[in-house]
């Protein structure tokens, strides 16, 4: 794209190493009895790493806003399916598991 | 501009991109130009419409008597699973985005192709392909599923041809995605200098919005299909009760398809109403601004409404009302399109040519449909009213009265500069009157029958329901009749009509200022636009 | 740097090279969305049958290899780097680098397959397979298949993207060594790039997902 810096070697090399460390955490983390709070770190981790990756590898920090808007977009629709879908399991009486 | 990639010739051949690519069958199969893949689609599209049609006339001809004898019921399920299938994927989403969507975008916004024609041409084939599986299953014996495909049956119980199909379907949806992925970057991309959005033509906007459903649905229906297909062949049982799967779920991901679905069908008809109203009455559109973004808001309340096909399949009470007030909600922004279509009618010198008529029955029938889509959104209503002949006739009224008189619609307005030859106006204003009477007369009783309790996907039914029937039935053939009037005086003026030139309705829009049919490259050179759209001067 | 595109190369529905290379790069994104959005109903299938079925979700995670899943993390999140440094080192006119970097880049990809093959292979051999070989018993083992059905339409698809996405990038690193890119001219390793992050996305997500539900229990 026009104008669009080239980002230094430096830059890329320390994304990787953050998104490593963060597996590193996500994955050792995962080993400590946390219950549903392993579920919380391993999705925020997991968002951050997601993030990193778009903003970075994927330059989206100097992209044109419309493929910002797509990639929020994109993220955001499974995010309503998942909501809506959720929230009629979340207010139902479920059946028993046939087990 | 680049001189040299674009011939910058002074005058069109005659038959402008009609013959300019080449005039044998392998030019046509193997074309880039996205007014010939246009016109590709549209021949594809018409046969499935009849062979849809055809399907529908077979169970017209059944429900004549109560007993059903013309069919026994194992043949009705799978008439009316092909009549939907064929009708939803393969007639009424690619109708008007893949021809009319697919030849007027670069034409209306001044561009000399789509972004990536070569995808353009694959998304053709992959149509191709889809309904070539479709009709493939239906000459091995037909599926009986209907055309949502609702687990278990279709994944445990039924003994047809679900998998053919439903690859088809999987197909057609990449088919579908293509061109809207191409509309969209298109719109972005390729506009004319000064072509600035609020210069657009509200097809474009509704073209644009349509583009973005069929992105963000398309694929929900694509897994979810997979998913059909991966629990009927290698035990995957995500949908399947017995491993603590849930049929539900099959709903949830089926409709938040197929709900904005709706939307891809209707949107696009919204888009060519608003041009041809606009030419109809020789005047602005009443509200531009709020007609563009009145189309995002339907397409974004769309997404969020699916809930109310599920009321009585087990839903959570309070899923069932938050769906039903969404439901409400999308009729807002309708309704400001019904109003703001009705304002621009207001003292206008109205014309009525064939196109307008159509026009005028859209909004009619459309209004209709859309005012009963509001008794289905009441919850409490709509426990009575599911899976009745009301539900039936609503969609009719949407799906036919709305997609299928503005597909027409527009059919008949950009003939001319499609094929460069005028239509006999006479017999297209009987057509398009026979068309608006015999729909009325086929599916008014239906919503009558509906209210009465005639459950619907039943190929025998009460006596005491025959008359509205029978009544709906000979609406059934004079709606035929009006179908295939087209084909006969539309086919009759490719080789007998008078010539159009450029600008036959005396319109305005940058399609109109290109010869008719347009050359290869569409404009001799690039257009500046300096205007807003519908600036009639007469 | 529009300027130095032959025009041979700018196809004839465009004005310029800016114009086709942003609109490439538009068309890209559209079709990760619909991705992001085919994946995504896997989630969704997912956070339900998962909120149904807590336990059995921890013991089928505990069936799988974790050892092997993180190796696979790591091998993608770099792959992801190398496709990014590659595109960087073609902007600055390195070809032969970026070929290399594309080439090793597309390796990974086929490492990540093997070591996916061999868990696959594991788990065959565990019965660990929902319609092919599953020998599960106990309390759970109908929520376990239901875990595994989820694991396996998950994984599969994504390792068909992983496939895809190792032949895009074995194309793009000999089209690179052989001279067709520049500084000028890159659009295509972009787009690979593009396609290959998101491949690096989705598996972000089925990390912690498959993987790490069994130990957090």
């Amino acid at each position: 794209m026009t104008g669009q810096p080239i980002p230094s070697l430096r830059s890329q090399l320390a994304v990787l190493a953050a998104l490593l460390i963060l597996l590193a955490a996500s994955a050792s983390l995962s080993r400590l009895p946390l219950g549903w709070w392993g579920l919380v770190i391993g999705t925020v981790i997991a968002i951050g790493q997601a993030l990193l990756v778009l903003v970075i590898f994927m330059r989206l920090r100097h992209s044109h806003p419309v493929m910002r808007m797509i990639a929020v977009l994109s993220f955001a629709w499974p995010l309503l399916l998942v909501a809506l879908t959720l929230g009629d399991y979340l207010t139902r009486y479920l059946l028993h598991a046939p087990w | 501009m680049n001189a040299t990639t674009f011939p910058g010739h002074a005058e069109a051949t005659d038959g402008g991109y009609l013959v300019e690519g080449g005039r044998t069958l392998w030019s046509w199969l193997t074309t880039h130009d996205h007014k010939r893949i246009a016109v590709l689609y549209t021949i594809a599209i018409t046969l499935f419409f009849f062979l849809g049609g055809a399907a529908a006339t077979l169970m017209r001809l059944t429900l004549v008597h109560p007993d059903g004898r013309l069919m026994s019921a194992e043949n009705y399920n799978k008439t009316f699973t092909f009549h939907g299938v064929v009708m939803v994927w393969f007639f009424l989403i690619p109708s008007i985005p893949s021809t009319m969507g697919n030849f007027l975008v670069p034409l209306m916004i001044g561009a000399r192709d789509v972004a990536f024609p070569r995808l353009n041409l694959f998304s053709w084939y992959l149509y191709m392909i889809g309904g070539l599986f479709t009709v493939a299953a239906l000459l091995l014996g037909g599926v009986d599923t209907g055309w949502t495909f609702y687990t278990p049956f279709s994944t445990m119980f039924s003994n047809s041809n679900v998998i053919l199909v439903v690859v088809g379907v999987f197909v057609t949806g990449f088919s579908t995605i293509l061109t809207g992925m191409n509309l969209i970057v298109t719109t972005h991309m390729m506009r004319a200098p000064g072509m600035y959005w609020y210069r657009l033509p509200l097809f474009v906007w509704a073209m644009y919005a349509t583009s973005v459903v069929m992105m963000l649905a398309t694929p929900v229906l694509a897994m979810t299909l997979s998913l059909i297909g991966l629990e009927r062949l290698a035990g995957v049982g995500i949908f399947d009760p017995a491993l603590g799967g849930d049929p539900i779920l099959f709903q949830h991901f089926f409709w938040f398809y197929s709900h904005p679905a709706v939307y891809i069908m209707i949107l696009p008809a919204m888009g060519v109403v608003s041009e041809l109203i606009c030419n109809g009455v020789r005047g602005k559109i009443f509200g531009y601004k709020f007609m563009a973004w009145s189309l995002f808001a339907i397409a974004f309340i769309g997404f969020l409404v699916w809930g109310h096909h599920m009321f009585v399949a087990g839903q959570s009470m309070y899923a069932s009302i938050v769906f039903s007030i969404l439901s409400f909600a999308v009729a807002v922004p309708s309704a400001i399109k019904v109003f703001n279509w009705l304002a621009t009618l207001h003292k206008g010198s109205i014309v009525f040519h064939a196109p307008m008529i159509y026009t005028l029955g859209f909004i009619g029938l459309f209004t209709l449909g859309g005012m009963t889509g509001l008794f289905l959104a009441a919850v409490a209503l709509d426990v009575n009213l599911t899976d009745t002949y009301f539900v039936v006739a609503h969609f009719h009224y949407i799906m036919v009265g709305g997609s299928v008189m503005a597909y027409l619609g527009g059919i008949h307005y950009w003939w001319p500069k499609a094929t460069g030859r005028l239509y006999s106006e006479g017999v297209a204003k009987i057509a398009a009157w026979m068309m608006f009477v015999g729909f009325n007369l086929t599916f008014f009783p239906q919503y009558v029958l509906g209210y009465e309790g005639m459950p619907r996907r039943y190929h025998q039914y009460l006596p005491r329901y025959q008359d509205l029937n029978i009544l709906s039935s000979l609406g059934a053939a004079i709606l035929a009749v009006s179908y295939l009037m087209p084909l006969f005086y539309l086919g009759y003026s490719l080789f007998r009509g008078k010539p159009a030139h450029a600008n036959p309705w005396r319109a305005t829009g940058l399609e109109w200022t290109t010869s008719s049919p347009p050359p290869e490259h569409n404009f001799h050179e690039t257009p500046v636009v300096t205007t807003g759209p519908y600036e009639y001067r007469d | 740097m529009n300027a130095t595109l032959p025009e041979a190369a700018v196809q004839q529905q465009f004005d310029d090279a800016s114009q086709q290379k942003e609109a490439a790069m538009l068309g890209m994104w559209a079709f990760i969305a619909t991705e992001v959005l085919f994946f995504g109903v896997l989630f969704a299938a997912y956070v339900v049958c998962r909120w149904r079925f807590p336990l059995a979700f921890v013991e089928g995670s505990a069936h799988t290899d974790f050892a092997m899943g993180t190796a696979e993390t790591a091998i993608l999140l770099t792959s992801g780097c190398l496709a990014a440094i590659a595109l960087r080192q073609i902007q600055l006119d390195c070809a032969r680098q970026s070929a290399i970097l594309l080439m090793i880049t597309s390796a990974l990809g086929v490492a990540f397959l093997v070591l996916h093959g061999m868990e696959y292979h594991d788990e065959f051999e565990e019965g660990l397979i929902p319609g092919i070989r599953y020998t599960q018993t106990g309390p759970d083992a109908r929520g376990v298949e239901l875990f595994f059905s989820l694991y396996y339409v998950i994984t599969g698809f994504h390792s068909l993207h992983v496939l895809i996405g190792v032949v895009l990038l074995l194309v793009m690193a000999i089209r690179t060594w052989r001279g067709t890119f520049s500084s000028a001219y890159y659009t295509p390793i972009e787009i690979t790039g593009l396609y290959w992050s998101l491949v690096d996305i989705v598996w972000i997500f089925v990390y912690p997902a498959i993987y790490l539900v069994g130990s957090a229990g």
